[in-house]
């Protein structure tokens, strides 16, 4: 203990004595320091963000959609393809109780909403309760629709209403504006309480029972699969069935989470087997298996952070090189003292011992002050550029000073090692 | 206190061969004893206080330092028996110039673990024993050759040891401090320290008790 002491007062001794070499080093450490934060913070916020997709998505997610190779046969012998109607969901629904999620989608396009002398254009998507358990980005006003309101086939609807923008994307506000043929719905949604209200969808009256508010981007986990529809006003699949909004040749979507990853090919061998009992060998429909995808994409996720966080090591290692060229040219131009401290009566072990705690004590000024570089100083400007800054935890810089002077410490032990190792005739006898 | 040597042989790498600096050198140093080695440069006087001091060690030969075989000790053995019993005094003092008188003093008890305060008073007294009193604070390069060789014979005496070694400790002072320096080794000596001195100086040479006189790595 007391020699590590000594060793202490020796290496800040040493450090002040040499304030150029010492702020070189410190700088070398520091640099490290702030790129391992950022990285770190990157690697944790991805690592944070697939969390909540997993949880907002689920994992083990199947598609059932029209094979549209098979729609299409030449005019003259055109039998029209088997659809997939809301009978046939639920009778899937029946024969696979253990599914955690089955959620037919079936789709109408170009409506005419009308709501107090507006007219504006929109698209309709009939649903039933189970949409909700998936992807669901929103806060909801009011109510969602209940199986109620499907088997009795009630006008009922939930709006969708936009969420504003990221700040500064332009070229999403142009694109908006170019494409989308309904922006006077998500105008007439956002400025008025249509929650209770009823509205005209091309001349049919259904009740607003609830207004489903996107998150802000900021807030809003991206759900992994992205999302292939875009959203507009939600009734039962039923109801817009039986107003002819879904024609009987249209096939319903049935989005599907199997509930766990373990079952997940035995969910999809017994959903192609429904398919084809119900349907016959005809391929008339497409089972994706999203499982795939959505691992392929955390993989790609988990191999970016990979990158990432080697870059930050990359930026230490830089940084014990540098420790280490200073701590070798220190046992190169203080040889003599290392002569003299052993003719005083020096171990091997207390000369290593006092380079290496010159060089840890090094790397935590140095990993203390990239720490606080990369913590008072990354933060904010995160704040200027509207990138979260929750994910630099304070726990970050902590851990990034450990590993700057665990960094210094490994980097120390050659030259350490080539210090204590010097004959002490020889020592003494350098220049 | 005894010195051993027998048949000492010390080769430095180089050439097909090496470089012979000593070629057999046998001698017995006693407790008490006063010996001066002498002869001309290069003859391997230092070569042969530095294998004595235990920073250097023999090619060949037998060596026993208070009765223990040299040969047979451990780098850390060594290092324990220079810290404890043997004090050196160099030509070119050998000083650490960052650190004040008193902390040079302390270096050796330092290392040796002796607690704070009780290390400061001794090298205080240390001090004021070679006559620096009030100079503890003086860094080396504040002082002048003579203070300087004084603060390493007071660094020399921290651990009590059991033998000084000087090598030729007035070969950079003036014939003054030359003197005091070299009265003051006569003095340790003359209170029982074992003193070995490597020296030039025919004067000193003839003030002590036994010469050792080396010519071309051999006793003469």
């Amino acid at each position: 203990m007391r020699a590590l002491v000594n060793a202490v007062k020796t290496g800040l001794t040493e450090i002040w004595a040499h304030k150029m070499r010492s702020v070189l080093s410190f700088l070398a450490i520091a640099a490290g320091s702030v790129v391992f934060i950022e990285a770190f913070s990157a690697i944790f916020s991805t690592y944070e963000r697939m969390e909540k997709q997993k949880a907002v998505s689920g994992m083990a997610r199947l598609k059932i959609s029209q094979n549209y190779s098979k729609t299409y046969s030449s005019p003259d012998d055109y039998v029209p393809p088997p659809v997939i109607t809301y009978e046939d969901v639920l009778h899937l629904r029946e024969k696979m109780p253990e599914l955690y999620m089955v959620s037919p989608e079936g789709r109408d396009w170009h409506n005419v909403l009308e709501y107090g002398g507006q007219r504006v254009t929109s698209s309709l998507m009939g649903v039933t309760p189970e949409w909700a358990k998936r992807d669901f980005v929103y806060t909801l006003k009011g109510r969602f629709l209940g199986w109620h309101d499907v088997e009795n086939k009630l006008r009922v609807c939930v709006l969708v209403k936009k969420a504003a923008p990221p700040p500064g994307n332009s070229f999403d506000k142009t694109m908006m504006k170019k494409y989308n043929f309904s922006g006077g719905f998500d105008t007439l949604v956002a400025h008025n309480d249509l929650l209770g209200k009823a509205v005209k969808i091309d001349g049919i009256t259904f009740m607003v029972i609830g207004i489903l508010e996107e998150l802000p981007y900021s807030k809003r986990p991206n759900t992994i699969l992205g999302r292939s529809q875009e959203y507009k006003i939600l009734a039962p699949v039923t109801t817009l069935s039986h107003y002819g909004f879904i024609g009987s040749y249209q096939s319903l979507d049935v989005n599907i989470d199997t509930g766990s990853e373990q079952d997940f090919d035995e969910s999809l061998r017994r959903i192609n087997n429904f398919l084809k009992i119900r349907f016959g060998d005809g391929d008339f429909f497409i089972v994706e298996n999203q499982l795939e995808l959505i691992r392929d994409r955390i993989s790609e996720s988990l191999k970016s952070s990979l990158v990432t966080i080697s870059l930050g090591m990359l930026a230490f290692i830089a940084g014990g090189i540098g420790i280490m060229n200073v701590t070798l040219a220190t046992v190169f131009a203080r040889t003599r003292e290392i002569g003299i401290r052993r003719a005083v009566g020096a171990s091997r072990g207390d000369i290593m011992l006092q380079f290496i705690v010159e060089a840890v004590m090094l790397g935590l000024i140095g990993g203390v002050l990239g720490s606080a570089l990369g913590y008072f100083w990354g933060v904010p400007v995160k704040v200027m550029l509207a990138m979260d800054p929750s994910h630099i935890k304070p726990w970050m810089p902590l851990v990034s000073v450990l590993i700057a002077a665990f960094t210094a410490f490994a980097f120390a032990i050659y030259p350490a090692w080539v210090a204590a190792g010097l004959k002490p005739a020889d020592a003494l006898r350098a220049e | 206190m005894k010195i051993s040597c027998s048949n000492l042989v010390k080769t430095y790498e180089g050439g097909k061969s090496g470089w012979p600096a000593l070629r057999g050198v046998s001698f017995d140093i006693h407790k008490g004893e006063f010996v001066a080695v002498t002869g001309p440069s290069g003859c391997g006087k230092s070569t042969l206080l530095n294998i004595i001091g235990l920073l250097d060690e023999p090619s060949s030969g037998k060596y026993e330092f208070d009765g223990r075989n040299v040969l047979a000790m451990s780098d850390g053995e060594r290092s324990d028996a220079r810290r404890d019993s043997i004090g050196f005094v160099f030509q070119s003092f050998h000083l650490l110039n960052r650190l004040s008188s008193l902390e040079n003093v302390c270096l050796p008890m330092r290392y040796a673990g002796v607690d704070a305060a009780e290390m400061k008073k001794r090298a205080s007294g240390l001090l004021h024993k070679v006559g620096l009193k009030g100079k503890e604070r003086k860094t080396p390069l504040e002082l002048s050759g003579g203070e300087r060789q004084r603060v390493a014979i007071a660094r020399a005496l921290a651990n009590s040891p059991k033998v000084i070694l000087a090598d030729e400790p007035t070969g950079n002072l003036d014939s003054v401090s030359s003197r005091d320096i070299v009265d003051m080794l006569f003095a340790l000596n003359a209170e029982g320290m074992t003193v070995v001195l490597v020296t030039h100086d025919r004067e000193i040479s003839a003030r002590a008790g036994r010469n050792i006189r080396l010519r071309d790595g051999r006793i003469e």
